[in-house]
């Protein structure tokens, strides 16, 4: 019981984590139609960023935490400016190669700055583990999901009640009569790159503290988070949480009862399984024909 | 033009449309569209913008999966199936908005819709062996007599996004030859054509029509519709309005009621 | 014609391989000759066919393994391995492509990402049979019957033949109904339905064709090399194999070989600035798919055509099949 109740909490966390890089990817889908390659890389900036910030800088943890993610959310922006939009003809194929050379090249210039080496992180809190029923639950655990569920609900209100949110859905809905409405398309997919680039770095900031930041890892995570997304349904915000938890819990049960060799390999399992078997996700909308 | 003489096709209708629906989320785009197409007829399928008319053709050629009804073709039932099975069968298309491979050449399209009579697979592709490669002499002489018939004769070594629009549409209509249909759906195929060019454009649905393959066709040109169709049926909002040969048709008042408001004049 | 084309190709090969006798030089060609039998494979399905594969290495790694695991641990000869590694590839290739390949673009990206991922991650874990982290070591190297292919010189002949051989199927392949059902599929793949391609089945068939390069592309490196490690089959090098395609030029037969002499003299050179071989990488990814999505072939040849373009130019069609 004790073993188990440890899984669930070392699930939950990563599944936390998860959830944030997946709804980075839905809230982008739903705005654009793209999935970015590179929206683990923002993870990893976030997390990065974050350190240097800081621990380096030693800014107070709110300043470097907003400056963080407004830095990272620029990269976005960028990305979208000048790679995104400049695309002649965007054909799915070469969106993929764009976004996984974006990938590539802000891994190439976070190993510039960052170096090689794994950097860590201290917590949020200097509270002690907390112990329930033998099974140890670190603080930063509750400010990961504190964070996480502050985000859902604020996308939430986003959405329903301010209007560029509900711009935001219109234009994921039907982008011609969007722009037809008077809603400025071009901007909106700006900002729903910002968001989500947003998103992941929050995730990296969040996971900076119980894991070793290096340049590279970027990929892994965010590949974990797009299998997330898929599983809970692409084009879903709860989906992309749903997911994220599922897989979080699915992987730490993989270790715990099987073998820690498996761990990176049940995200793609999942996803495979869900490709296979029904691609709009767990609860998903059926539109999969959609590129 | 306009003769209502018998046709000298066999008695059974080539193409049986059955009590078809179709719907879109909560949009019912077709509902109980009932009608026979008479083999070596020519058909027209006319009706206000989104009466319905592509999505018809869709679920004919299984693009769509009908929820209720039947397509029957030369008696067998195909709603549903494969659309490269329907192809097969002998049922071809060109498209409201010309869809042609812009990375082959003019010939090279004739030449895919030949794909479906050939037989030539990987290992033959590799190979080269003989019969391989008399099977594609033999399309090639085939697809340059369907550009010869269309018109392009010489024009079969240019990029096919090159032709002027008019020419594309001919194109079209060779390729979906190249399949060697027996019942050909044309989809707006007057659309985007001049004067000279409809009058081409008609002169080759007869000439198509004398070779013994069934039309069916989409149009809102009236004029040609009027000059060369045997029997009308008219959707409207997804419904048959009314089904008869195109004088009846030009006098109904309810099909001129749901035209009203519409620049076309039901002459001819 | 055609013929001459390769007449004076096979020329050039024994040209270089008599003259060249700087070893390194040669085996840099030699694993040119390697990268461009992957890039060739994946062109088929990215370029003419239109889909994409994001774990194009795994098949690579399955040729390699499957022949280094047969020929060091049951002893087997590689002549017979080779097909071995072909069937065992062919029928992972088909199971892959089976569900798949009925996704289409993003979802088959993933799609095959994840199954690369997969065979990589129990490539790595499944340590008793291949090695796990540390590979395989002491893969022998080839012979035909009495005569040693060991050499640099001897090898370099043998993977540049097999280039040969392999360009000469894919043209062929190209310039025929199979080739253009797959362009077909390529320029609109409900179209092509139309035309009553059966697009699943062709699909699957060109993906296993690629898969099949790859793994005897893998055949040949591990007998070269005589060792065998995941860090070869990983997903970085997947997108290696993507960027040699999209580079040389989708649909390009030779812009294969282009993009291959381009992605491997390229770390080389760019081993002095190993540091900045990433953001390289990425950005040459970058600014040639947002500027010539074509690749550089096509891309270029696009360029040169409009800036001379006064008439419509009519297009060199394929040489007709009875050559």
């Amino acid at each position: 019981m004790q073993e188990f109740l440890q899984y669930l909490f070392s699930g939950v966390t990563n599944g936390a984590i998860y959830a944030v890089i997946a709804l980075g990817f839905t809230m982008l889908y739903n705005a654009t139609g793209l999935i970015n390659f590179a929206q683990g890389e923002f993870v990893m900036l976030g997390a990065l960023s974050m350190i240097t910030l800081w621990k380096g800088l030693q800014l107070p943890l709110p300043a470097a935490f907003l400056l963080t993610v407004a830095v990272v959310a620029l990269v976005g922006l960028l990305l979208e400016r000048l790679a995104i939009r400049t695309v002649r003809k965007p054909h799915p194929i070469v969106l993929v190669i764009i976004t996984i050379g974006a990938s590539i090249l802000l891994r190439g210039i976070a190993m510039l700055v960052w170096g090689k080496d794994a950097h860590s992180a201290p917590s949020f809190s200097r509270l002690a583990p907390i112990e329930i029923a033998g099974a140890t639950l670190l603080p930063q655990s509750l400010w990961i999901l504190g964070v996480v569920l502050a985000i859902v609900i604020g996308l939430q209100i986003f959405h329903r009640k301010t209007m560029t949110g509900k711009a935001m859905e219109a234009c994921a809905i039907s982008k011609r009569a969007a722009s037809l409405l008077g809603i400025p398309s071009e901007r909106m997919v700006l900002l729903a790159f910002a968001l989500s680039a947003g998103m992941g770095s929050i995730g990296g900031v969040l996971i900076a503290p119980i894991t070793m930041s290096s340049y590279d890892m970027g990929m892994m995570l965010g590949l974990k988070g797009f299998c997330a997304a898929m599983l809970g349904g692409l084009g879903s915000s709860w989906g992309a949480v749903f997911g994220g938890m599922m897989l979080g819990i699915l992987e730490a049960m993989a270790v715990g009862f099987f073998s820690s060799d498996l761990r990176d390999a049940v995200a793609f399992f999942v996803l495979l399984l869900i490709l296979y078997a029904r691609p709009s996700g767990l609860l998903g909308v059926k539109a999969v024909q959609r590129f | 033009m306009n003769d209502s003489e018998p046709f000298a096709g066999k008695p059974q209708p080539i193409l049986r449309v059955k009590s078809i629906a179709k719907a879109f989320g909560g949009i019912q785009a077709l509902y109980n569209v009932t009608f026979e197409v008479a083999t070596g007829a020519v058909h027209a399928l006319i009706g206000p913008n989104g009466a319905g008319k592509t999505t018809l053709f869709n679920v004919i050629t299984g693009a769509y999966a009908p929820e209720e009804g039947q397509v029957l073709y030369e008696n067998s039932e195909i709603q549903g199936k494969k659309v490269h099975e329907v192809v097969s069968r002998g049922i071809a298309r060109t498209f409201q908005n010309v869809e042609l491979f812009g990375s082959m050449t003019v010939l090279e399209n004739v030449l895919v819709g030949r794909h479906v009579r050939m037989r030539c697979g990987f290992w033959g592709a590799i190979g080269r062996w003989p019969r391989v490669r008399s099977e594609e002499r033999e399309a090639r002489e085939h697809a340059r007599e369907l550009l010869d018939f269309v018109g392009l004769g010489n024009m079969a070594e240019h990029r096919s996004t090159d032709l002027p629009f008019g020419w594309q549409r001919f194109l079209e209509i060779a390729r979906a030859l190249a399949t060697q249909p027996r019942l050909l759906l044309l989809d707006e195929p007057a659309s985007g054509l001049n004067a000279v060019e409809t009058q081409q454009l008609g002169e080759l649905l007869l000439q198509i029509r004398s070779r013994g393959i069934t039309l069916l066709l989409v149009e809102h040109d009236m004029d040609l519709t009027m000059g060369i169709s045997d029997r009308i049926v008219v959707l409207h909002q997804g419904q048959k309005l009314a089904e008869g040969p195109p004088r009846e048709i030009q006098c109904n008042d309810d099909v001129i009621c749901a035209y009203l408001g519409s620049d076309q004049e039901m002459s001819g | 014609m055609r013929k001459l084309k390769y007449g004076f190709f096979l020329l050039v090969i024994m040209a270089a391989g008599l003259g060249i006798t700087n070893s390194y030089y040669l085996q840099l060609l030699t694993f040119i000759g390697i990268n461009t039998l992957l890039a060739l494979g994946l062109n088929m399905l990215m370029g003419y066919a239109g889909q994409i594969s994001l774990g194009h290495a795994a098949f690579y790694g399955l040729g390699a393994y499957t022949t280094a695991i047969l020929t060091t641990a049951l002893n087997w000869s590689p002549w017979l391995a080779l097909p071995a590694a072909i069937v065992l590839v062919s029928l992972v290739a088909f199971l892959v492509a089976l569900p798949m390949l009925k996704l289409s673009g993003y979802y088959l990206g993933m799609g095959t990402l994840g199954f690369g991922m997969i065979t990589f991650i129990l490539i790595r874990q499944w340590s008793t049979v291949t090695g796990g982290d540390s590979g395989l070591v002491g893969v022998p190297s080839l012979a035909l019957g009495p005569l040693s292919l060991a050499s640099g010189k001897a090898y370099f002949y043998l993977v540049w033949v097999v280039v040969l051989i392999s360009f000469i199927v894919c043209e062929r392949l190209v310039d025929s109904r199979v080739g253009r059902a797959l362009r077909a599929i390529h320029d609109g793949e409900q179209v092509a339905a139309a035309m009553g391609i059966d697009t699943s089945r062709l699909k699957i068939g060109v993906f296993v064709l690629s898969a099949i390069f790859a793994s005897v592309a893998g055949f040949l490196y591990v007998h070269l090399v005589s060792f065998i490690s995941p860090n070869s089959c990983d997903f970085l090098v997947s997108v290696r194999l993507v960027t040699m395609v999209v580079i040389g030029g989708m649909a390009s037969i030779w812009g294969s070989l282009l993009g291959a002499s381009l992605l491997t003299i390229l770390p080389e050179s760019l081993h002095v600035f190993s540091d900045y071989e990433m953001i390289v990488y990425g950005l040459i990814l970058m600014i040639i798919m947002i500027f010539l999505p074509q690749g550089l072939t096509r891309g270029l040849l696009d360029l040169y055509e409009r800036s001379a373009a006064v008439y419509p130019r009519k297009v060199k069609s394929r040489e007709p099949a009875d050559e």
